[in-house]
């Protein structure tokens, strides 16, 4: 098994200096740069100005040279600062990872919380009413698109109720109250549509384990739905679910761009969007790296889980 | 609607679980009627508004303390004054800090329009007769915020003189700051400013807002101003976090002793214009700006304690930019037949539910008392398709040609503006046009790059207030600030001599020749446009918005004037 890890950590070297090369490449490709954005509509500044600024922040270095100083900035973990904000990006990331990360645990576990429960009932109950309501929750979820139902949710509830989840990000250590008011509607949000596919998933995968023979056998032998249910089938039909549950994780923190901007919070995809519309190199750099380690390491994490579901499974 | 709105405001009542759950069934079930019923009531939205454009000042004596609390849309990424002119930075900048002269405040103004000069740092001032030569005398005893590195030093001539040097040195104010030949400080409160040329409007270039002025001991710390706003104005920055806050406290040194009434003043980040709106509706953000006339109505609907006010528009500040300095639009009657071929009243109709402008550049009462209608905007500014027709097919275009325009999406109603534009013009004069959307970075950088081809969905600043900045500073060839391209001998001799007249009927009557001569060359052919409401919740007092100054943006210092009424 540590071979299999070294390997597969050998294998992300070359995944990731290439991930590297493309964003860099195509940050430079996109049109216009930071200072652009920076000066606004002003339109007050002279060509001298400008190059003068462009020779500031380091934009006037032929681009072989702007790619080796950010790699070494990578490799030696000091990513430099943004060009639009001049703030350390070590400290944009401080204050928007936690947030990316609190939102998309939440997330999760609420789409779990949801999913496996109805994907299990609708395999055993399979076309009866219960396993059609969970299909049309199912289908309603991946129909209805995040900035769909936020915008919804956050405009109702203050209509009807005259509240709406507090604005101004709370931080979980110094104030859970605000925190948990900030993060549970947006999770619900992302939850209620991550449970759409890993219910399905579930369901699938489940029917397919229950039509097994050693369901048959377990069954012939007189154990009790629920030990076959939950002890033989659902572990063994929970293979693909966690290849998928893994995949929408490394989504979520990637960056929930649309949930953050509609619930007004500071994550990485507003820090990310924002800096590719602002052209802030450093920073849309330094993010997707983090996305692309993230990434390679939740498959690699997800790939290790299959031996602990199925002991049959071996890595060599 | 009176400022001082006689309705009670609501009492929350708290809401039980049972109510909870009855009205969330409710609501599950209303939302598609609901959503439906919102959109048929934009498209029968009155074309006239019935909203009131002044809001007179409170009777009542102001009363100290709370917090006003506002979700906002900018987040200014820096704070340095040098460096952008956003509105995002200046929504902070007109608050924490001062300029030398000042617009009125709303409880000052005489009406929406009045734009008389007052004293901010500066006591009095006064020009030479030829108007090279302007002498401030400064406030005495104005201290800088009681924060590190000024610690409540006192302002000084000195301060004027370095910060208008710095602006001038570098950055986004350069090209005003710049005319500025030397700059002496006879004593302590006295500031004289040698200009290269004379203007008379000298003044009202000091008193735009982006004239803050910063003092020296941040920028030679820092190297820059990004990250630390000190100034002597009505608030202090207590805290600044991208994309979460901006806390604003009381200064309690500001040299108009008793002001600002309120304690803190919040700026919520909030980039979502729905969610924007739902933080008004639950009381959770006090000022809201909406841009349509449904939209007002919309929130009175849901928010019927609600005061709004019209901001009413006086000028246009986007239309069609083109390539003029280059063929097919250096030839002034292909741009005429363009802007006869385009109908800017169904513009009006259908964007802004009969509530726009036609266009023009300049505020109207920089040269007439009324709104120009649409047959003051002179023949080049009337819909008549056929006569078109028949200048391009003139100018050699028979059969239209082939151009490009590229925009960016300022707000929703501007891509429809431009395919109807579009429209107009296939259909008209058989121009085609390939219309290409662009992100604010690479259309900005493009439009201000001024090397572009065919057209452009133009603008010019915002912020802009002064007659000078209006016409000289966007108009002249030479000004940096002319981003329609255009080169007319007649316009840079006619804004030139409008900084030299002093009479105020004089340069009204320029100012009317300035504008005709725009018109009947069609050098910036404007489109029409609406300013929008704002609206605020039933506490506040002295809330209201001057033309050109809105209380969220740029015409934030107004809120040193405002109070909370609970």
């Amino acid at each position: 098994m540590y071979k299999y890890v070294a390997r597969r950590l050998l294998l992300s070297i070359p995944v990731l200096f290439l991930s590297s090369l493309i964003i860099f490449g195509l940050m430079r490709v996109m049109p216009g740069d930071a200072l652009t954005a920076l000066m606004g509509e002003s339109g007050n500044v002279g060509p001298k100005e400008l190059e003068k600024l462009r020779k500031d922040l380091g934009l006037d270095q032929p681009y072989y040279k702007q790619y080796l100083i950010w790699a070494w900035q990578m490799v030696s973990l000091n990513p430099g600062y943004s060009i639009f904000t001049n703030e350390p990006i070590e400290v944009a990331l401080k204050k928007s990872i936690p947030v990316t990360l609190e939102l998309a645990t939440l997330a999760m576990i609420m789409g779990l919380c949801i999913a496996i429960p109805v994907g299990v009932l609708s395999a055993i109950r399979q076309d009866r009413a219960s396993d059609y309501t969970g299909r049309i929750v199912a289908i309603s979820g991946l129909s209805m698109p995040d900035f769909w139902l936020g915008t919804l949710v956050i405009t109702f509830a203050a209509i009807w109720f005259r509240w709406m989840p507090p604005l101004g990000y709370a931080s979980l250590w110094e104030h859970p109250w605000t925190n948990l008011q900030q993060f549970l509607l947006p999770a619900a949000v992302l939850g209620f549509r991550l449970s759409a596919a890993t219910m399905r998933m579930t369901r699938s995968t489940l029917l397919e384990v229950l039509r097994e023979d050693y369901v048959r056998t377990a069954w012939a032998k007189g154990l009790g739905e629920r030990i076959i249910i939950y002890k033989h089938a659902l572990k063994n039909a929970l293979i693909p679910v966690i290849t998928l549950v893994g995949g929408q994780f490394g989504t979520l923190l990637a960056g929930t761009v649309i949930v953050e901007t509609i619930f007004a919070l500071p994550g990485m995809g507003r820090l990310t969007v924002e800096a590719i519309l602002f052209r802030d190199y450093p920073i849309v750099q330094t993010n997707v790296m983090l996305v692309a380690i993230t990434l390679v390491t939740l498959n690699l994490l997800v790939d290790l889980t299959y031996a602990w579901l199925d002991p049959r499974i071996r890595y060599q | 609607m009176p400022t001082d709105d006689p309705r009670p405001i609501p009492v929350r009542h708290p809401v039980t679980r049972r109510d909870f759950l009855k009205r969330a069934g409710v609501a599950t079930v209303g939302m598609t009627p609901l959503v439906a019923a919102a959109s048929r009531a934009r498209a029968s939205a009155e074309t006239s508004s019935p909203y009131p454009d002044w809001m007179p000042p409170s009777p009542k004596p102001p009363k100290r303390g709370k917090t006003l609390v506002r979700a906002s849309a900018w987040d200014p990424p820096v704070l340095d004054p040098r460096l952008t002119n956003s509105v995002g930075l200046f929504q902070i900048a007109s608050l924490t800090s001062s300029r030398l002269v000042r617009y009125p405040f709303s409880d000052e103004a005489a009406n929406t329009t009045d734009l008389t000069l007052k004293g901010d740092l500066a006591e009095s001032w006064q020009g030479s007769p030829d108007f090279r030569v302007w002498t401030f005398k400064l406030r005495k005893g104005v201290k800088w915020h009681n924060v590190p590195p000024l610690n409540g030093r006192e302002l000084v001539a000195q301060d004027i003189k370095f910060c208008f040097e710095a602006y001038a040195k570098e950055g986004v104010q350069s090209f005003t700051f710049q005319e500025i030949e030397g700059i002496e400080t006879p004593d302590k409160h006295t500031v004289r400013v040698h200009l290269k040329m004379p203007n008379t409007m000298f003044p009202q270039n000091l008193a735009e807002p982006v004239s803050v002025i910063f003092p020296r001991e941040v920028l030679e710390e820092d190297g820059d101003l990004k990250k630390r706003m000190v100034g002597t104005g009505p608030f202090i920055l207590k805290e600044h976090t991208r994309k979460v806050r901006v806390v604003l406290t009381r200064n309690p040194d500001y040299f108009d002793t008793g002001r600002p009434y309120i304690d803190e003043y919040h700026i919520l980040s909030t980039p979502d214009a729905a969610t924007r709106l739902a933080a008004f509706r639950s009381g959770q953000s006090d000022i809201h700006f909406v841009a349509s006339v449904a939209d007002a109505g919309a929130i009175l609907k849901t928010t019927p304690t609600a005061v709004v006010q019209e901001y009413k528009t006086v000028q246009t500040v986007f239309g069609l930019a083109l390539a003029q300095d280059k063929p097919p639009f250096n030839d002034v009657r292909v741009r005429r037949a363009i802007s006869m071929a385009i109908d800017r009243q169904r513009q009006v109709d259908t964007l802004y539910g009969g509530h726009g402008i036609l266009g023009w550049g300049i505020p109207y009462f920089y040269f007439q008392d009324k709104m120009p209608t649409a047959a003051q905007l002179g023949p080049w500014w009337q819909y008549k398709p056929a006569e078109a027709k028949k200048l391009l097919a003139e100018a050699g275009h028979p059969n239209g040609f082939e151009s490009t325009l590229f925009y960016y999406e300022y707000f929703p109603e501007m891509t429809s503006q431009v395919q109807l534009v579009q429209q107009d013009l296939k259909r008209n004069l058989n121009i085609e046009i390939k219309i290409s959307k662009l992100d604010y970075t690479t259309f900005f950088g493009r439009y201000a790059d001024g090397k572009w081809d065919g057209m452009a969905w133009g603008f010019k600043t915002g912020y802009a207030t002064g007659l000078d900045e209006q016409t000289y500073q966007y108009m002249h060839s030479k000004s940096t600030k002319n981003y329609w391209r255009f080169a007319d001998p007649v316009i840079d001799e006619l804004v030139t001599k409008l900084r030299k007249t002093p009479d105020r009927g004089e340069q009204r009557a320029l100012t009317k020749k300035v504008l005709e001569r725009e018109h009947d060359q069609v050098l910036r052919m404007w489109m029409p446009y609406d300013a929008g409401f704002l609206s605020w919740q039933p506490y506040l007092r002295n809330t209201g918005s001057l033309a050109l100054r809105r209380n969220d943006g740029y015409g934030a210092s107004t809120l040193a004037r405002l109070w909370i009424d609970k």
